[in-house]
Formats: structure tokens, C-alpha cells, sequence
């Protein structure tokens, strides 16, 4: 069979290619043009009567096609990838679990969900729109605890480069460090050896035991404890703080359907900033009421008014000090002047 | 697994324990419908350094009450103790 390039895998070889090359690549592209006979004829002889000069090498790896150490091509790897760039990206997470929850339980939850976010006031520094990008996603556990581990225990920038084969037959020195890489998988491999005994600071051990069951992730593109906190209030309410949406507020979310959805939806944890934590630190992080802008203005407040008290102490030093000498000088003067003026009275 | 004969569950977990996988799993093995069809299902999660072991109490119709040890059972034998109870309930129904 001869060999077959995609026009894909041809195109975006840019860099790899050499001048020589792409000179040839029109001769390449006319052959098939002579014995054009009809359509199909066409497509089978594209490649066959390529001559010496124009075969790929035995080695040669579309840079579009890296090596990878489990099967790129199933669902499963796909997915794996979605979720380490989910993992990466996304600095605010709470994971649910959900038991047995109907297609159209999940759709009142959605609905009521995007409702509750439309309601929150953007701040002016925001200029994106945040709302319409929070989504609750069922996920699969499994390959969301391998994709877990990736983020944890594999550094992309530390792979050392491999020589890869170019069109021409030359040597490139290329980067396999994507997250079906080899590399990618020795890491995690070398990290979670059954003997091995993981340390507890690590993120991965703190959310591995949450891993267990049918799960979904709620995600925010920013931390924004404006949002989280409506969240919160329409999946897992708590009166005090997170308060339900009122029946004469939000109907819907008191009809049959979303009520037993909600019921068999369970807030078990969240991942802020790289940090794992439970219901109540995500309440806490929900309950930061004016946003990180607020937080942001407390402090620099709180800095200044330290700032302020600190110059009035050091300032303060000084000032008594010339208080001091200042009352001490005028003593003196007085003593002085005292006797003077006695003694020309006397005199 | 039968959850007819069941009317009461409540669970009582730390989600940050590995024991809490026992209680859990049993919850996600309830049908849909439920608590549509009468079972009450309560949940209390506790804080994440609580040391407090995981709960599961299962209430029947004839009013036998299980409380079952997390801390041992896997979801597998759970299910056949729960099983074992509402097979016999079955069988007396069945009669009746």
C-alpha cells in the first residue's frame, strides 16, 4: 500500500520543511494531472507514481500527530485532555455528586442556574461576561482523577526534547510534552506507585477521596464569590447566608422537577486557587460579600491607616522630644531672665 | 438492587474520608423516582477534619432498622444485606 499523506499533516509542516522542498511540491502536486482519466483514477494514483525523491521517511511523525502513550483516538484520551485544561484553566471548582438525576431534572437545575447567575450585577471592572460562561458538566470520574494526577505530578516544561525525523530526513529537535505523551505517563506512574506513600499537602491527595461515585463539576472562568454565592444559593441553599431564590421570586424553582433534582444533588467540595476545600470554605469563599474588589479595597485601606499610625508614631518621637527641650529652653530663659531682672530691680 | 421495601435512608458522611465511598456509592444506587415513591433520604455532611465515622441507616417497612458499618463494608456487601432483608419482605408479600 503506498504511503499517504494527509494534506494536513503536509501543510502545517512550516517550520520542518526545507527551501528544496517546497520547490518541490508543485512538481508533487502535478503529477496526478497526466493520467487524470476520471474521478477515482484520480485519488489512486495521487501518491503511487511518486518517485524516490518525494517518499516520506519510515520514521517521519507529523508534527500534528505526536506520539502518544495511550491511544489518541478513543473517547476516553479526548476527554482526558478536555479535563487537564479544564484543571488548568478553571482557578474556581466545586464538584457535586448527583444520584441518579433525570435529563429533565438536570435541565430545570441548568435553567434555574443560568437564571440565578443572569441576576448578578457585573461590577464595572468586569467587562466579560462571566455568567454565560459558569457550567455545571457531568464528568467522568475515573479519567477526572488520572487528569487530576497529570496536572499534579507532570511538568510540561521539563521534558527534555527528542530528535524527530523532518520530511527530508533530517533531524528536528521536537517537544513531546502534551498529556498523552509518554512522558506525561512515566511521570504519573513514577508519582503514584502503590509503595509510594503520597504526601498529604499535595492537591491530588486532598481530592482523590472526593473522587468516588457519579460526579459533577461546576466551573467559573474567575473567582468571583459574587457568582459563587448565587450558585450556591439556587444548588445547595443554606437560609442564613444562602438563602433559596423566594417562591414569588422564581417559581420555577419550586415546580416538582428541579425540587427532586436539587434533592439528589450534593455539594461535596471545591477547588479555589489551586486549594481544596469543603462546604464550609466554599461558603466562606461565597460569603466575601463585595468580591475580591471589596477585599482588595479592605486592605489597601487597612495599609493605609497602618501607614497613617506609623508616621504619627515616629512622628511622635520627635515632637515630644522638641516639646520637651522647647518647655526646658523656655524654663531656662525664664531662670535666666529671673535673677537678671531681680537684680536690676534690686540694683 | 430492591428499594421497595426500604422507607428510610439517612447517611451521615466526612466526603474528605475514604470511608465516606460505602455511604455514598449506596446513595447513587437509589432510583430516580425515589423520593417521588415515599423513601425520606437524608444526607448530613460533616467538615472535613471531623474523625466521626460514616453513618448508614436503612429503615424497612416491617420496621426493621439496619445500621450498617461503613467503615468495613464495601458498596457489594451493603447491598447484599439490604438485599438479603427485602428478599424475605418480598417472599411474605409475594404470599400475601
Amino acid at each position: 500500500m503506498p504511503f499517504r499523506t494527509r494534506c494536513s499533516a503536509v501543510c502545517g509542516l512550516g517550520s520542518a520543511i526545507n527551501v528544496s522542498r517546497t520547490t518541490a511540491r508543485p512538481a508533487a502536486l502535478r503529477i496526478p494531472s497526466a493520467p487524470r482519466v476520471s474521478a477515482t483514477r484520480q485519488y489512486a494514483t495521487a501518491v503511487a507514481p511518486a518517485s524516490q525523491s518525494l517518499r516520506v521517511p519510515d520514521d517521519y511523525i507529523p508534527p500534528t500527530q505526536p506520539p502518544t502513550a495511550r491511544p489518541s483516538d478513543t473517547r476516553k484520551s479526548q476527554l482526558l485532555r478536555s479535563y487537564t485544561s479544564l484543571l488548568r484553566l478553571t482557578p474556581l471548582m466545586l464538584i457535586f455528586q448527583h444520584n441518579n438525576l433525570t435529563a429533565v431534572e438536570w435541565a430545570a437545575i441548568r435553567r434555574e442556574l443560568r437564571a440565578a447567575l443572569a441576576d448578578v450585577p457585573q461590577t464595572g471592572t468586569q467587562e466579560v461576561d462571566i455568567a454565560s460562561k459558569i457550567h455545571i458538566e457531568v464528568i467522568r470520574t475515573r479519567m477526572f482523577d488520572m487528569a487530576l494526577k497529570i496536572v499534579e505530578y507532570f511538568d510540561p516544561s521539563k521534558v527534555a526534547p527528542t530528535l524527530a525525523t523532518t520530511l527530508t530526513g533530517g533531524k528536528v529537535k521536537t517537544v513531546y510534552n502534551h498529556d498523552l505523551s509518554e512522558a506525561a505517563y512515566e511521570a504519573v506512574r513514577a508519582a503514584t506507585k502503590a509503595n509510594k506513600v503520597q504526601p498529604d499537602s499535595s492537591v491530588y491527595s486532598e481530592l482523590a477521596p472526593l473522587m468516588v461515585g457519579p460526579l459533577a463539576v461546576l466551573t467559573f472562568p474567575v473567582v468571583s464569590p459574587q457568582h459563587l454565592a448565587a450558585a450556591l444559593k439556587v444548588l445547595s441553599p443554606s437560609p442564613p447566608t444562602f438563602p433559596a431564590p423566594t417562591r414569588r421570586k422564581r417559581p420555577s424553582y419550586y415546580d416538582m422537577t428541579a425540587q427532586s433534582g436539587l434533592q439528589k444533588l450534593l455539594l461535596v467540595g471545591g477547588r479555589v486557587e489551586g486549594k481544596v476545600f469543603d462546604i464550609d470554605g466554599v461558603k466562606w469563599v461565597g460569603g466575601i460579600e463585595s468580591g475580591l474588589e471589596g477585599l482588595r479595597a479592605q486592605l489597601v485601606h487597612m495599609l493605609q491607616s497602618a501607614g497613617l499610625g506609623l508616621t504619627t508614631t515616629l512622628e511622635g518621637a520627635g515632637k515630644s522630644l522638641w516639646l520637651t527641650m522647647e518647655s526646658r529652653r523656655s524654663v531656662l530663659e525664664e531662670a535666666e531672665k529671673g535673677p537678671q531682672e531681680g537684680e536690676k530691680t534690686g540694683s | 438492587m430492591l428499594t421497595q421495601f426500604i422507607i428510610e435512608v439517612s447517611t451521615r458522611f466526612n466526603p474528605f474520608s475514604a470511608s465516606a465511598k460505602t455511604a455514598r456509592l449506596f446513595l447513587t444506587r437509589l432510583p430516580p423516582s425515589a423520593r417521588a415513591s415515599g423513601m425520606s433520604i437524608t444526607t448530613q455532611l460533616l467538615p472535613r477534619n471531623s474523625t466521626e465515622p460514616s453513618a448508614l441507616k436503612i429503615k424497612f417497612k416491617d420496621g426493621l432498622e439496619m445500621k450498617l458499618d461503613c467503615e468495613t463494608m464495601n458498596i457489594k456487601s451493603v447491598v447484599e444485606v439490604v438485599d438479603r432483608h427485602s428478599r424475605q419482605l418480598q417472599k411474605q408479600a409475594d404470599l400475601e
